[in-house]
Parts: structure tokens; sequence; C-alpha cells
């Protein structure tokens, strides 16, 4: 370690160095082969198909242009805001305060429990489910039933009519979202030092007190790595709509949001390129609120 | 380690008043968590019910109430016969596929996220930068060109095709970044440096020991997204018998006649088996749940600096 | 970044850099370049009339082994023709054959066409619309089969119209597993002791229907909770909705008479109450009105999937009729409700031993001793077919005269464009009905749609 530069106080970064960069390569570069070969080369790859056509030529904007005149553009785009502003406020409140209300829990095994039974929906994605929406969803045999008829409807073709939609999604999407950040966020808290917390209950400072001032900005990055992925997946809005669109056999249509309609464009319609051209615009607005999270909540910054 | 309850009522408290607010606070935490308890339980309820009915019973009776053992027999001998034995093969397929995957992702993500955080190197900002990006990417735009890639290579209908792209686990490179950016202290690090142990040392003798929760959540998560994962199988392996079990289960969909009356009934799948058939793909995952789910609890740092 | 860097290792740097950006971009134009695949939207030199198939095939090699996609009920099929021919090399995938929607043979086929490769021989699919998309002026993945593959004679076995879903400009790809006729079905035992004579007309059928909303409520003459509704009622009216005039032209016009009659006639029997409105394989029908059909217009595989199927009716007590006809149409019409097909690929480089398969297994009405659950297309398969099926004496009549009458009354005025009506239906006029408009108010949506979704996909719509 003799060619180290020595390590500047308050500093707990390995001191840069040629060595060291080559050593922080090293580390990395498993990681960074699967990186281009399955994240960089495809993402380029749908830039590429966003600003050509079908033989290839540039065409400049014209696949925006032809995404955003269709006619199911711009009602995806209502879609997806309803239901992002819905399921982002949701999940940021309630796994962020049922996380902090779990980690209070006094016995280990009922901590365990019930992180383990708020998982369990986690566990049940894609095909499965279609059939367990298709009774859940329906009146007459659902085990809620009497929450369905509360909201007015009397059958499944009125629990899905589109005034509802965006609440049965976020609803839909928080159950089986919910209990994997949890654990994400459980995980977070953990890794507070002890004596923090009991510093803070000798200084007086109540449940609620030591959650909003101590326990939440110490993981401050794992909640914006949770709100970031979370309004990505808010409008990038796809499985819930699809798969209550199969269990209804059509009523709900399958380009009720913008990335079902990417999807229907590139298979339902062989035009791959309108499709990459709506993903990008997709991945545009999730940059753009990552940015947002990232400035704000100080993700890439050593602590 | 957890801060709890326990600590407080050691403590010689104020007096009678606040005790009853405490117990008064720690029942309505006990309704908010019962309530969410049934929220997220009461269709699991429902999926397990329904396995043990008939058809007939699924339709006619009510919600909560139990099949018959012998309904649940019948359901089972149905579901592993179906397409003569296609269940196990599609189970043991997804072992394959997504067992493989979290060992590799592991032994990738784990030092790079670990490189990240608490190494110095050219390009460690943009890497960053770039992953993020990469993470935000709609995944249906991402199907094409690497089933091209596959493609090129000759790889597709091998398992391979599936393993390596499910390998790239950008999720668990950042968490794994999150957490030892925020709990890995730089002492622990300066520690072993003085000690002799060179960087991959360090890491490997060090780091990793103080990392279960992270490598446990890490591999978790890996495992269940690779699981769960559809379109990526559907498009990579044409052969039925290479089909992980969640393509297998659209397809037991497909052959069940309230999606596909002419199915004919021969080839009929009841629904009762499809909840079978979706309990049965669900029970690995949540076996790796509760096993993980030990390692998640263990401090990271108790008693590395201290002393 | 905070690295010390010297003017050596800055030039490094950026070198380093501009090599992978260089690699990155190569390995992205490869990608691209692979990708080329066949172009949509208009290849006639596909068609190649020296060749003795009519259209340019691949290297034909003898023996090759062929690759058959079935969905499990065809599985049986694929089995046998493996037992009875095992000189034949085939490789059976299975997979879901498009149910509900699913779309997975077009998809993957156009994976295939991007990659150059991969294209099954065979492909079972109930999505009758593939020759919308894969004819020679698509993407020419889809072989025509009238153009010398397979002999007219063994064509013409088929029922008359039968290959009309897959066929464009004259050009037929496909050769029909089923049909699915529309037939009166009712239930016989009822009718009887009520007195009703069954209805040869929709009008009749009318009268009929108020009749029984006051001497027998609860009871229902039809459904219209499915997507295939307009199949049944405005494909019987030759209602012009859905009229395919070229490969990528199609003509709709809900306005017309005809659809306007079919849905003032839903529209009374829903407010009388003899139109159930609830989906036949829902988990409610069965429930609530299974044991409540009087009569019920639909396609023929309705006899095995609903009556035997999804609502248990006892035996005896179920018959069909020949399909009812509008007392003004100038010709009998019926409609047609699915039915799936065998799909040749024009990549395939054992052509031979594809289209035997696709040939022998049209031809038969039973596999292993276990029929088909579906009417055969074959003329002959689906005689055989029908004296089977009504051995166990489930029917309370003889079935065959209806389903034969039917069969040859299919209209063809209507197309198999490449969008999904049933999804257009759902969407749009369910949707619609559950908040309780009438299906006469949303003719114009209906026509919209149809329009938008038509265009969206590049085809010409001409309304009136």
């Amino acid at each position: 370690m003799t060619d180290q530069v020595t390590v500047p106080a308050g500093s707990q970064r390995l001191a840069g160095s040629r060595r060291g960069s080559l050593v922080g390569w090293a580390f990395v570069t498993p990681f960074v082969i699967l990186f281009v070969l399955f994240g960089l080369v495809p993402v380029i790859y749908s830039l590429y198909l966003a600003f050509t056509n079908r033989s290839g030529a540039g065409v400049g904007l014209a696949n925006f242009a032809k995404a955003i005149d269709d006619f199911r553009f711009w009602p995806a785009v209502q879609h997806v805001a309803i239901f992002t502003i819905i399921w982002l406020v949701l999940l940021a409140v309630l796994v962020v305060g049922l996380t902090l209300v779990i980690h209070r829990i006094a016995r280990r095994r009922t901590k365990a429990f019930i992180r383990f039974a708020y998982y369990i929906p986690g566990a049940l994605a894609g095909a499965s489910s279609v059939l367990l929406w298709l009774f859940l969803l329906d009146p007459s045999v659902s085990p809620v039933s009497w929450l369905l008829r509360l909201t007015g409807a009397e059958t499944f073709q009125q629990v899905v009519s589109s005034e509802r939609l965006p609440v049965i999604f976020a609803l839909i999407a928080f159950w089986t979202g919910a209990g994997g950040w949890i654990l994400v966020l459980y995980g977070a808290l953990n890794t507070i030092p002890t004596e923090v917390m009991e510093a803070a209950k000798v200084d007086g400072a109540g449940p609620i007190r030591s959650a909003i001032q101590i326990e939440l900005p110490m993981i401050r990055k794992s909640i914006v790595y949770m709100l970031i992925l979370t309004l990505a997946a808010g409008t990038q809005l796809f499985v819930e709509p699809q798969l209550v669109s199969q269990a209804s056999f059509g009523i709900v249509p399958n380009d009720y949001s913008v990335n079902q309609l990417a999807y229907v464009f590139a298979f339902g319609q062989n035009d791959f390129n309108g499709s990459a051209a709506i993903s990008v615009l997709l991945l545009v607005v999730a940059v753009v609120g990552a940015a947002l999270f990232v400035w704000r909540g100080k993700l890439f910054e050593a602590e | 380690m957890s801060s709890d309850l326990t600590t407080d009522l050691r403590r010689p408290t104020a007096g009678g008043s606040a005790r009853a607010r405490r117990a008064g606070s720690r029942s309505l935490v006990g309704i908010i968590l019962i309530i969410f308890l049934a929220f997220f339980l009461v269709p699991v309820i429902w999926l397990l019910l329904s396995g043990t009915k008939s058809a007939q019973a699924l339709t006619n009776q009510g919600p909560f109430t139990a099949g018959t053992f012998a309904d649940l027999q019948a359901n089972w001998n149905a579901l592993m016969t179906f397409q003569d034995g296609a269940v196990a093969t599609w189970m043991g397929n997804s072992v394959l596929y997504a067992g493989a995957a979290l060992i590799i992702s592991l032994l990738v993500s784990m030092p790079a996220g670990y490189a990240l955080a608490k190494l110095q190197f050219k390009g460690r900002r943009p890497l960053l930068l770039a992953t993020l990006v990469v993470m935000l990417m709609p995944a249906t735009s991402l199907v094409l060109p690497i089933f091209l890639e596959m493609n090129v290579v000759g790889l597709v209908n091998t398992p391979l095709s599936v393993i390596l792209p499910y390998s790239f686990f950008p999720f668990g490179v950042y968490l794994a970044y999150i957490y030892y950016s925020t709990a890995l202290p730089g002492e622990i690090l300066e520690a072993a440096t003085i000690d002799g142990c060179g960087p991959w040392g360090t890491f490997w003798r060090v780091v990793l020991p103080l990392s279960t929760p992270v490598v446990a959540l890490v591999g978790f998560f890996s495992f269940v997204q690779n699981w769960n994962n559809f379109f990526l199988p559907f498009v990579m392996l044409p052969r039925s018998e290479a089909y992980p079990m969640q393509v297998g289960l659209s397809q037991m969909l497909a052959s069940t006649p309230t999606f596909n009356p002419v199915v004919g009934a021969s080839a009929e799948v009841s629904p009762p088996e499809l909840v079978l058939a979706t309990l049965v793909s669900i029970a690995p995952v949540l076996l790796i749940f509760i096993v993980a789910q030990r390692y998640l609890v263990t401090g990271l740092t108790a008693g590395a600096t201290k002393g | 970044m905070r690295s010390s860097a010297t003017g050596h290792g800055a030039g490094n740097r950026h070198l380093r850099a501009r090599t992978a950006a260089v690699g990155m971009l190569v390995g992205v134009l490869a990608l691209a370049a692979c990708s080329g695949g066949t172009t949509v939207g208009g290849t006639s030199t596909a068609s190649d009339t020296s060749s003795p198939y009519g259209f340019k095939a691949a290297a034909q090699t003898e023996g090759a082994p062929i690759t058959v996609w079935v969905d499990s009920t065809r599985q049986p099929a694929a089995k046998a023709f493996q037992a009875a021919h095992p000189d034949i090399k085939i490789n059976i995938v299975a997979y879901d054959g498009n149910a509900n929607g699913s779309n997975t043979f077009k998809t993957k086929t156009q994976l295939f066409d991007r990659a150059g490769s991969g294209w099954p021989d065979v492909a079972f699919t109930t999505d009758n619309n593939s020759a919308a998309w894969g004819s020679l002026t698509g993407t020419a993945a889809l072989a025509p089969v009238n153009k010398g593959l397979i002999p007219q004679a063994s064509l013409d076995k088929f029922a008359k119209g039968a290959l009309d879903v897959c066929t464009l400009d004259g050009v037929a790809y496909c050769l029909r597993n089923d049909l699915a006729q529309n037939v009166l079905w009712y239930n016989k035992k009822l009718m009887d002791e009520w007195g009703y004579t069954v209805p040869t007309t929709w009008e009749d059928y009318q009268t009929l229907a108020g009749k029984v909303a006051t001497e027998h409520p609860g009871y229902i003459v039809g459904t219209a909770g499915d997507a295939w509704t307009p199949e049944i009622y405005f494909w019987a009216a030759q209602c012009p909705a859905n009229k395919v005039t070229g490969p990528t032209a199609v003509s709709v016009n809900t306005a017309d008479p005809a659809c306007v009659k079919a849905a003032k006639l839903l529209d009374g029997l829903i407010a009388n109450k003899t139109m159930s409105t609830l989906s036949l394989f829902g988990p409610e029908f069965a429930q609530t009105q299974g044991d409540k059909v009087l009569m019920l217009p639909g396609p023929s595989w309705y006899g095995g999937a609903v009556f035997q199927g999804a609502i248990k009716s006892p035996a005896g007590q179920i018959a069909a009729a020949a399909p009812l006809k509008w007392a003004d149409a100038s010709s009998p019409a019926t409609g047609n409700v699915g039915g799936g097909a065998w799909w040749i690929s024009s990549h395939s480089a054992n052509l031979k031993a594809a289209t035997a398969f696709a040939t022998w297994v049209t031809s038969q009405s039973a596999f292993d001793g276990a029929l088909v659950p579906t009417y055969p297309a074959n003329t002959a398969a689906a005689a055989d077919w029908v004296k089977a099926s009504q051995k166990d004496g489930y029917y309370a009549n003889d079935i065959q005269p209806a389903f034969e009458t039917a069969a040859a009354q299919v209209w063809s005025g209507w197309g198999s464009p490449s969008f999904s009506q049933e999804a257009i239906w759902a969407k749009v006029v369910q949707a619609g009905m559950t908040k309780g408009q009438t299906i006469e108010s949303l003719l114009p949506a209906w026509q919209a749609q149809v329009a938008n979704e038509a265009k969206a996909l590049g085809y010409t719509v001409t309304t009136p």
C-alpha cells in the first residue's frame, strides 16, 4: 500500500491513484460487461430505433410525432398521470409509515410474521393472478364483495368501469409492491446504529419525533431510491391493466397505459420504431423525475 | 437490535397516564397492523381455500368456505399430470434459471456495489448515472435488442439466453451501493488496510461477512424478479420443455375454459387447478423469503469497530 | 472526478472512452443490420409464378424435421400424426394457441422475422386474422396454399367458405381446422312444455321473447355479454361493420339499416330482460342464469363448451335448429364465432412434410379415440364428427341438419382484419352498455373506434 496517497481526514473513500482506479475497475468489470450487453446496447439500440424507420433511414422526430398523434396516446397519458399520483402518494406514505411501525414491534416472531404476511402478495405476479382478479373483482363471488358493493358496483363490468380503474390499479399495485419495499426500508432502518436511537430516547424524543427527525433522514437514500423507482413504475404502468384487461375479456382495453401502447405498437402493429419512440418518452419522464429526486435527496453523495 | 417498546417499559415512567397513553398508542398501532394484515392476506386466504374446491364449488359456494380433501387431491393429481407432468418440468426450469442467475448476480453485484460506494475510480459517477438510466428504461423496449443479441451468438433456445440477462441486476447493485455508502464506516476499511489487507482482501474477509443483510436482500430480490419474469423466457425459449413456471402458467391459463371456451374437455384445466398451480409457483419464493428474512435482522457493524 | 490525472492519464482516458464508444456503435449497428429481416408493407417480390408453390420458398431439404406449434387441445392431433407417420420427424411445441387474445403467434413471428430464423413449419392458432399481417403483401411469413402448394381437390374437401377467413385477394393462406357456424340452440324440453314453436325468423324470435318476458320472466333467449356478440347478431343481419375490401382496406358503416335493426333487436330484448348481459363463461352466469336458458343463438361449439361445460344442462334437453333469418334478407345468412386454422410457414425447409401434416390433421374427426371438441371444417370429417358426438344421446334432436345448413350459410361480408373486432366491441360497446347506454346509441362510437384502429394499423378506411 506504499503508493497510496494519504487519506485526508474525514474522507471515507480510499484515495484515488492509478492503482486505486484499476482496483475499482476490477471490482466492477463483471457488472460492466453485463451492463453493456444487457443494458447499454439495448438502450442505445432503442434510441436508434426511435429515430429511424423500418429500413434504417433516419427520420428525425417522425416516430415521436406519430406516437403523440395516435388517438390512443393522450387518453393513455391521462390514465397514467392519475394513476401515478395516487400510486406514488399511497406507496410513499404507507410503506414508510408501515415500515416504521413494524420496526418498533416488540416481539421478533410477530415482526417476522407480519413482514412475511405483507410480502406474500408480492410473489403473485403475472399470469397466475388473472384468475385471482377475475374472482376478486366480481361482486357475486368475491371475498370482498361488500367493499365492491360499497362503491356502488353490482356486477364485474361495473367494477371495472373507467372511473374506478386508477384506484383499482393503484390498490393492486400497492398490494403486490408494498411488501418488497417494506423489506428494503426495513433493512435500511436496521443499519441505524442502536446508539443513535438510544440517545434519542434519552433526549426524550417520542416515537413520532424520533421517526421524523432521526430515522427518516438516516434512511433518506433508500427512500429516494424507492421514490425514483416508484415514479418510473407508475409512469410505466403495464402489468395491472394488462391483467385486468385479460380478466375482463377486453372490457378494460389493452392500450390503457402508455407502456401498453408501446407494446401494442411493437407487437400488434409491427412498428418497433414507434414503440421505441414511446419508450424513449417514458424514459425521459422517468429520468427527469429521478434527477429531481436525486438532486433533492442527494443520492449520489458519500455519507 | 431493534429499538422496541420493551426497553421503554423497563425505564422508570413519569406516571400512570404516560403508560396509559403508550398502551393506547400501542393498540392503535395494533389495529392499523391488523387492518393491513387483512388487506394483504384476504386474497391469499381465498387462494388457499379455492385450491381445495371443485370447479362447481368455486362458483357456487361462498368465498370463505373450505373445500374437501378429496377435491384437493383431485386438483393436485390433475395438476401433476397436466401435459404429462409439465408442471414438474417447469418448476425445475424455474429453479435452474433463477438459481443460476442468483449466484451470478450476487457474484457480480456485490463487488460492484461496494466499489461504487467505497472505492475511487474514474467513471464511478457516470457508471452510477448510466446504471440508473438503464434501470428506468421500459423493459418492453429492451426485449427485441436482447433477443437479437442472443440470436447473433446462437444462444436462443438455451438456458443461457435467459440466465445471462437475468444476471444483470442493477436494482441489486444500487441496493448494495446504498447499503455500503450509508452503513459501512470508513474506519473499518482503514483498520483493514492498516492490518495489511489488500483491497480484495478487505472486501472478501472484512466487508462481506458484515454484509449478510444486503446479500440476503439482493439475493432474494434477484431470485424473485427472475422467478416471476414472463416476457424474456417467453421470447427466448420456443420449446415448451424449457419454459419456466410463469410461461407454463400462462399456458395453463390458455387451457382454462373461463379464458378459452373451446379448449375441449380432454385438455381442460379447471379454475381450482389453476389456483393450485399458482400456489405451487409461489411456494419457492415464499420459502426463500423465510430463509432470507433471518439474515435481514442481523446487525451490520456490531462489534466491528468497538474496542 | 477527484482523481489526480496526469496528461498521460487524461490522454489514455480519452482514447479509452473513444474506443468504447466506437465499439458500442459497432455493436448497435451490427444488431441493426441483423435485424433487417423482412420489411412490412408490400413486397410482391415474394410471389413467384415460376415456383411450383406459387411463392418464393426457402431451399427445400428432403426429410428435414418440421416444428409444429399446437395448443393443448391440438396436442393429441400432433401426437397422433407422429404415431401414424414415423418416417416424418416432427418437434411438437405446445403454446397457448392465441387463447384470450394473447397474440403469441403474431408476436413471435414478428421477432423471428427480425432475427431471420426460428419460424415453426406449421402452427395452429385461433387467431384467424393471421393472413391480414402474414400474407405475401404483408410480412410474407405465411405460405399461400392455393397457388400450387396444396392441390385444389384437397382444398375442396373443406366446407364452402371455410377458407374465407384467411383469403386475401383470392389467395388463401390456411387450412381451416374447425368451423364455428352459428345455429339456434334451444331447450326442447321447456319449449315443448310451454307449447312454443321454434322460431325460424328473427322477427318470430323477437315475438317469442316478448311472450317469455311476460309468461316466464327470468328465462333468457340469448346473451350479449361476450365480446363476440356482434359475430352472432350483426354478422347474421349482414351488417357491414367489418368489410375487408383489400389487404389494407376496410369499410365500416354501422348506420346501415342492417346494423340498426340488429341493434334494436338486442336493445329490446335486453330491456325486457330476456337477453342476458353476463359473460357466458364468467362465474356469475352459471350461478344465476345457467338453468334459465330457453334459447341461445350461438356457434356450434356452444353445445360442448356451454351446455355440457359451463352450465351443465341435463342430457336430453338441448337441441339445435337451423339459424334464424331476417324475413327481408335476400338469402339466409348466419355468423361464425371463431374456429382455428393451421398455417404453414413460407420459410419452411420441408414444405412436403408440413403440408402432409396440415392436410392430415384437418381430415380427422378424432385422435386416439377422443373426438375433437369442435365441428371440423373438412366436410367428411364433420359428418363423422356429428354422428359420433350424438352417440351418447346428449342432444334432444339430431343436430346434423342444423349444423350442415348453417355451415353453408356463413355470410362472406364479415372479414378478418389485422385488428381485433372483439377487443373493440368489448372496450367500446360493452363498456358503454355497463353504463346503461343502448347498443343503438353506441353504433357511432363503435364505427369511430374501428376506423381509428384500422387507420393506426395502416388500413385505408371507407366510411359513408
